[in-house]
């Protein structure tokens, strides 16, 4: 027994001995794409569930009518031209000949029309506003389609191509007459990658196919528009456990992109030969502490105040992003710094010197006993578990009872849509973030809606941001606007829609071999090439 | 020898139940309404009352629980919560990371503390003895993610000898296939060889203090070769026993490397199963590891007639 | 990490044959510490532990959940002994009342797997057909691997320190039962075990003066030994997410969420795992000392 061993282990020694010989380069496919994306894909219908990582896969699974660009102007994108009527109320769009779905049908407007139905009824803030005024949507011939109005909606073109959640995507019919509240269990569109259903091992990876009848436009891509030419056979989304097994693996070249890489890792990443690493957008993103408005504690606007004269965007900033200064700023006001629209009217709660002994006051006024405050933090995402710590200590600070529930990205994504009382399944607080390009102004800002029972998670009821949301569709130019939002951001820090951690840009990193990656609030995988 | 290996099977089979029984029944002995742990979080009052129906938690316990057993003999261990998919599929789909993973750490730990363990045993009381001795002991009281997050950092980000993480069929070649897997299998098989050397180091003791072994010493019978393949013999008896018993190190630890090492096995299946409360998977990953432990422990028992003719329950 | 095979089984160190040279030393505490070095460096390391958590509050500590995002992943320096986290907390402060949670854990569930597992056996070595029931489920319980069983019950309930001591008591207290229920069943054949009950002795006096007596040597070893496996297999859990709450600070805690930094800060998860380590070692030391003090031959009955 020993010689037999001693025999194996020599196999072995000499076996290791070769592998250790010079720093191996790993060999990668040049039309693989090896991504890691910023949580688990844990289910794959985009308009039931409002995540960025659900919507990032489905960009590469499913086509849009219209795509915004770097600018957020929206671009034509599967329709071939559009015909709108002097009063906006009367919109036709003909379709691009040659859209096919993966499974070989042709894009019809029928599809269409049920793709638009299901996402009008799940989009608070341009989708239902839509719905609202449709006297008609019908499809005209398989080529077209029209929307009839009873009312003017000039922002129509955006609705249908903004890039912030849910997006609009086309689905053939069969899938779109899901029910909206229901998730698809399909997943066939007509974009430029097919899903690999029979290869996703949740929670692990996830791959995606060229598919090859996809006809790209001819002009030159940029975010959602033009031609999305993608240059890989097979994009495949690694799911990493956490920040530093995907920093370490990205340095082995043993990914290629990683969407989200810890800040505190990125020195590293920077000093690793091969790895480039940049902002991954310019306009970042805006850190959100959920309350929920259906349930006491929060349901007061006196407690949701002293939320805000207690919390400190510095702790939840510098928790999140770390020293580095450059990455964060303070934001007292609900719109994109450094964006045309940014205030900060109203936004005195946010500034100064925090005070607890105020927000103890706020909350006896508000009639807090010391009930649980259910605080759900997912764990997995470096963001939100990051910002939970604070707000766990946060609350205790003002003294509140603090039950801290430890999930990961995928169930906060599921029960957060659960209006029951918190003691029966339900929820206080969550934390999410906003990308920038969502909150440039109230179209795509879903979190800023205060529709109540259709408003976004949290359910904010106010009758005076919903006026001024109103008022801004109408305004008739820029100065016009400003006023407007003024008074909106007023409106909303009295009322406490949520509660802004703080504005924070984040990174991304990629191997040196990859070339044509840009700056965007989600990944563009068209005109990217790997060496 | 065949009429004990049937004993032994059939005796196996009362534990399988009760393993299975046990498994079963955690969801009811656990506080809170059972239907409403299945439906998991996001389900609506509706979900539950349709789960509570089939779980039919009016019929007898005995009968829930045959009729559950039967589903699961037939292969259904129910459907995840949370990614609406069949657990049996799930599992398929990360049974083979994991049984590679566990493969060649028994190989590396048994090929690496047999011989630690009767070397120190032939030189009991020198340094070596102590050193083998500590070694092991350390071994086991270190938790198994230290050692892996030790050995990612030496070899794999500071040496680049092995990658950092993931998981290479062996279906893709044989060296890709051991890159990736010998770091997670050295951490795992740590704490494994730590026991193994120091049972066979104990065993091998006192097998050599028998008479038969001085006398044979004492007779200057070539004593290298056939006294150590005759006391190893001997010894085999406990130190296969440890192999079995400490078989559960292996699975428990199989579940934090993968996690350390992201290998999509079934151990970071249940990993994150846990995160999520997702009930079935967990169950069904509990139930599958529990009979592959019992098989492993039968195969031991059915192993000692080889090397101890005389043992007959 | 976790087993069900603890530091102790089978790995008896036999009493030493003849052809081997005799120790020198003899008598006096010099020689006691030459005859049972474990026994020492074990018991002392596990006080030293004891003692820092008791002590925890003044030894120069701060509050360890108190947060400062803006002194976050500072290195170990003079203000701050061990650096601080991702959140700024003081990792010494943590770490030192880290040790709270995992020996409370570690001693609660030696404790209770103990007494379960003691009453239990007892009852199996005296009634035949108890007996027999009570094995089958020992066995069952003992076929899931302790980890898995950990696992499965932290799923059904809330995290918290409580459930963290339940669940993993269930998963080691059928060694106990076996252990008392192989001494009880030898302990019955005895001579003097069998004239008490001859004489009419009632059964728990025998249990008192007769069994437990002779329990207590195996049964301490065992507790230590369940003691460190329990220890890790907190610090297991805790790491996959599935232990302590992440507001107690536990060193499977603390090294869960240094686990992203390790690579930058790496001694975020070095100094609890330092310790982690010590405190366990301390613990199976003691518990082989004890094993080879008491009576090497009642190892081969573990």
């Amino acid at each position: 027994m020993r010689r037999r061993d001693f025999m194996r282990a020599a196999a072995l020694g000499a076996a290791t001995g070769a592998m250790a010989m010079p720093r191996l380069g790993h060999a990668a496919d040049t039309k693989v794409l090896r991504f890691v994306p910023q949580a688990n894909l844990a289910n794959l219908d985009p308009i039931w569930t409002t995540q960025y990582v659900v919507r990032n896969g489905s960009l590469l699974i499913w086509d849009m009518l219209y795509g915004v660009n770097d600018k957020l102007e929206p671009q034509p994108q599967m329709v071939r031209s559009h015909d709108v009527s002097a009063d906006f109320k009367t919109w036709t769009f003909t379709l691009r000949p040659g859209l096919k779905f993966h499974d070989g049908e042709p894009v019809r407007a029928r599809d269409v029309v049920a793709s638009i139905n299901r996402w009008m009824a799940r989009d608070a803030t341009m989708g239902l506003p839509i719905k609202r005024r449709t006297d008609a949507l019908e499809a005209v011939d398989d080529a077209t389609f029209r929307f009839r109005l009873n009312q003017p909606y000039p922002k129509m073109l955006f609705a249908l191509g903004k890039s912030s959640t849910p997006c609009l995507f086309i689905m053939p019919e069969r899938i779109a007459a899901t029910d909206p509240f229901k998730q698809i269990s399909e997943y066939i569109g007509s974009g430029p990658m097919r899903f690999k259903k029979d290869e996703w091992v949740p929670g692990s990876m996830a791959a995606f196919e060229r598919f090859a009848g996809y006809v790209p436009r001819d002009e030159k891509a940029s975010w959602l528009s033009g031609g999305k030419r993608v240059n890989f056979d097979r994009v495949e989304w690694h799911i990493l456990p956490d920040a530093a097994t995907a920093s370490a693996a990205l340095q082995n070249n043993e990914v290629d992109w990683v969407e989200t890489p810890s800040p505190d890792l990125v020195p590293l990443l920077r000093k690793s030969a091969g790895v480039m690493v940049d902002i991954a957008d310019p306009l970042g993103n805006i850190g959100s502490l959920r309350v929920n408005h259906l349930h006491p504690p929060f349901n007061n606007v006196l407690a949701r105040r002293a939320l805000q004269i207690a919390l400190s965007q510095e702790d939840y900033m510098r928790a999140v992003v770390g020293d580095d200064e450059t990455l964060w700023k303070p934001v007292p006001g609900y719109f994109t710094p450094d964006t045309p629209l940014y205030t900060e009217a109203g936004g005195e709660p946010l500034k100064g010197k925090r005070d607890y002994d105020a927000a103890k006051k706020l909350l006896a006024e508000a009639g807090y006993k010391g009930e649980p405050v259910i605080l759900m933090v997912a764990t997995d995402v470096n963001i939100t578990k990051a910002q939970g710590d604070v707000t766990a200590d946060l609350l205790k600070r003002i003294g509140m009872n603090v039950q801290y529930e430890a999930l990961d990205w995928g169930t906060v994504g599921q029960r957060r849509a659960k209006k029951d009382p918190p003691g029966q399944g339900g929820w206080n607080i969550f934390h999410t973030w906003h990308a920038g390009a969502d909150c440039v102004n109230p179209a795509p800002y879903i979190a800023l809606d205060a529709s109540g029972d259709t408003a976004w998670f949290g359910w904010p009821k106010s009758d005076a941001v919903q006026a001024k949301i109103a008022a801004w569709y109408d305004a008739p130019d820029l100065a016009a606007e400003k006023t407007v939002i003024a008074d909106l951001n007023r409106a909303a820090m009295e009322h406490v829609i949520y509660l802004q951690t703080g504005f924070f840009k984040g990174y991304q990193a990629w191997r040196n071999n990859l070339s044509g990656i840009v700056k965007a609030p989600f990944p563009v995988v068209w005109d990217v090439t790997k060496a | 020898m065949l009429a004990y290996a049937i004993r032994r099977i059939v005796a196996t089979i009362p534990v399988v139940l009760i393993v299975a029984l046990f498994v079963f029944s955690l969801l009811y002995i656990a506080p809170g309404d059972p239907a409403a742990i299945i439906a998991g979080d996001q389900a609506t009052p509706a979900d539950v009352e349709r789960i509570r129906a089939s779980l039919g938690l009016d019929r007898p316990f005995l009968v829930r629980f045959f009729d559950w057993l039967w589903s699961v003999v037939r292969g259904d261990l129910g459907t995840s919560i949370f990614t609406n998919l069949p657990v049996s599929h799930m599992i398929q789909q990360r049974i083979e990371p994991t049984l590679s993973l566990m493969v060649l750490t028994l190989t590396l730990s048994l090929s690496c503390a047999i011989p630690m363990g009767v070397i120190a045993a032939w030189k009991h009381g020198t340094w070596i003895d102590r050193a083998v001795m500590m070694t092991a002991v350390f071994g086991f009281s270190t938790p198994v993610f230290v050692i892996g997050y030790l050995l990612a950092y030496v070899f794999a980000l500071r040496l680049d000898w092995f990658p950092v993480q993931g998981f290479t069929s062996i279906s893709q070649g044989l060296f890709p296939f051991l890159r990736n897997l010998i770091l997670p299998a050295v951490a795992l098989g740590l704490v494994y060889m730590a026991l193994i050397a120091r049972i066979t180091r104990a065993t091998m003791l006192d097998v050599l203090s028998q008479d038969y072994v001085r006398t044979a010493k004492a007779k200057g019978v070539g004593q290298r070769g056939i006294l150590f393949i005759h006391s190893l013999k001997n010894a085999a008896v406990p130190i296969v026993t440890i192999v079995g018993i400490g078989f559960a190190a292996l699975i428990g630890g199989a579940v934090v490397t993968e996690s350390v090492f992201a290998i999509p096995g079934l151990g970071r299946l249940t990993v994150d199963a846990i995160l999520r409360r997702d009930y079935p998977v967990i169950q069904g990953v509990v139930l599958l590891f529990s009979c592959v432990y019992v098989l492993v422990n039968l195969g031991v028992d059915l192993l000692y007639t080889v090397f101890d003719p005389r043992i007959r329950y | 990490m976790s087993t069900t095979v603890q530091a102790g089984d089978f790995t008896a160190a036999p009493t030493l044959p003849d052809v081997l040279p005799t120790p020198k030393e003899r008598g006096k505490i010099g020689g006691f510490i030459y005859r049972h070095p474990t026994i020492v460096v074990g018991g002392t390391l596990v006080t030293l532990m004891i003692l820092i958590a008791i002590f925890a509050p003044f030894l120069g500590t701060k509050d360890p959940t108190s947060l400062a995002p803006a002194r976050r992943t500072r290195e170990p320096s003079a203000l701050y002994w061990f650096g601080t986290d991702m959140l700024g907390r003081d990792v010494y402060s943590r770490v030192l009342y880290g040790a709270r949670v995992s020996l409370l854990v570690g001693f609660s569930v030696a404790t209770c797997a103990g007494i379960i597992g003691t009453t239990l056996g007892l009852i199996a070595g005296f009634t035949r057909a108890f007996d027999a029931v009570v094995m089958r489920v020992m066995d069952g319980l003992m076929s899931i691997p302790p980890i898995l069983l950990a696992i499965a019950l932290m799923a059904l309930t809330r995290a918290s320190v409580k459930n963290v001591i339940i669940a993993i008591s269930v998963a080691e207290f059928p060694r106990v039962c076996r252990l008392v229920r192989g001494v009880v069943l030898s302990l019955r054949e005895q001579p003097y075990v069998e004239a008490a009950i001859a004489s009419g002795t009632r059964v728990p006096v025998i249990i008192w003066k007769h069994i437990l007596p002779n329990t207590l040597a195996p049964l301490m070893v065992q507790a230590t030994f369940i003691c460190a496996s329990a220890m890790i297999t907190e610090a297991t859990l805790s790491f996959i997410g599935a232990g302590t709450p992440p507001i107690v600070p536990s060193w499977g805690n603390i090294m869960a969420e240094g686990r992203a930094l390790w690579q930058v800060k790496p001694y975020i998860v070095f100094f609890p795992a330092i310790f982690l380590s010590i405190t366990v070692l301390s613990v199976n030391l003691l518990g082989d000392g004890l094993r080879d003090a008491l009576d090497p031959r009642l190892a081969k009955r573990l």
